[in-house]
């Protein structure tokens, strides 16, 4: 059966264990994307991603010799990165708060947590496909934007240029 | 708030980059990501692979064995999220939660700058290498397992952090 609008996709997995890249594979070839390049740390991702150019990448966390954050940093970051907009899932067995909160800052669009179940992992690619997320340029961060509501009656403080954009009196 | 700062962060909508797909397109794939017929497929290819698995979390309860008689606590710390990673997937659940259990000691006693206790992994290596190497039916025990170990480790992350406070308290008298 044809995966039809998946088909033309391409999509990237960087993870070192053999195990879950065959697993990964499988369930994005069920979707119907059939072009999947793999890598095993993030300095070959990096090389595939300019020689393949694909649309999205699935990244573990830890790799030797350039783990997933160092990788995604340098998607978001890098003036050789081919494509800085390029949706990054990372999937990883490291859940712990403060991990996440550094693949967040590193510019990974969604964390998924193994153990994975086919659910999980298309719930993560769904999200992307059909909530593509707005990105934040700033001196020391270039990713998707991490404030995933927007909340009518926010009191807070506001720090962004669009927030100024229709309200020339603040200072 | 100043538009110094405002001039610090610049957002870039979704509309400003290439979309990963046309309108319709992203229609057809949001239909595909919950149709029945493709969770079916998936859970399909996760089962027909949990026995590759199963001996992929059985060569990693290895690795954490040799780590383990020779202290390197790095690859310990790898093999058990690794088997964390992978052993519900297998079929191994009660291997998972053994495995988290161990990690969210692991990651504790980092973070308060200690290093882990052989008995504390030792208890979690006997463990880990029992539930995964027998069968679902006794998964039960590998959950009473789980629960003993998780109370285990969170008696003794509150001893230390107890002491780590005493520490601290003693230094900040003592300057």
């Amino acid at each position: 059966m044809s995966g039809g609008a998946f088909d033309h996709l391409k999509a990237l997995i960087v993870e070192d264990n053999q195990h879950m890249r065959t697993l990964l594979r499988s369930l994005l070839n069920a979707l119907g994307i059939t072009l999947v390049f793999e890598a095993t740390n993030g300095e070959d991702a990096f090389a595939l991603l300019r020689d393949r150019q694909p649309d999205l990448i699935l990244s573990d966390l830890s790799m030797s010799p350039m783990d997933g954050l160092a990788f995604a940093r340098e998607v978001r970051m890098s003036r050789s990165s081919p494509n800085p907009y390029i949706p990054i899932i990372m999937v990883t067995g490291h859940t712990e708060r403060h991990r996440v909160e550094a693949a967040r800052d590193a510019g990974v669009t969604e964390v998924l947590a193994k153990p994975i179940t086919a659910g999980s992992l298309y719930q993560r690619i769904g999200e992307i496909v059909d909530k593509p997320r707005a990105f934040v340029k700033a001196s020391n961060y270039f990713g998707p934007d991490r404030r995933r509501l927007r909340v009518d009656d926010y009191s807070g403080p506001f720090r962004r240029r669009e927030d100024f954009e229709n309200d020339l009196s603040v200072e | 708030m100043t538009t110094k700062n405002a001039a610090i962060a610049q957002l870039v909508p979704a509309e400003a980059y290439p979309p990963l797909l046309s309108p319709l397109q992203r229609r057809q794939a949001m239909a595909k990501l919950r149709s029945a017929e493709t969770i079916a497929k998936a859970s399909r290819i996760l089962a027909a692979r949990a026995a590759e698995l199963r001996d992929a979390v059985l060569e990693l309860v290895a690795q954490f064995e040799e780590a383990m008689a020779v202290a390197d606590w790095p690859m310990v710390y790898s093999a058990t999220h690794e088997i964390r990673g992978l052993a519900a997937t297998a079929g191994l659940g009660a291997t998972g939660r053994i495995a988290n259990v161990f990690c969210h000691y692991l990651d504790a006693v980092a973070q308060l700058g200690l290093a882990p206790e052989t008995a504390i992994a030792k208890v979690h290596l006997n463990a880990l290498v029992r539930s995964a190497r027998t069968e679902d039916d006794t998964a039960r025990h590998g959950d009473m397992v789980a629960q003993e170990l998780s109370a285990l480790v969170a008696r003794k992350l509150a001893e230390l952090k107890d002491s780590s406070t005493m520490r601290d308290g003693l230094r900040d008298g003592a300057a």
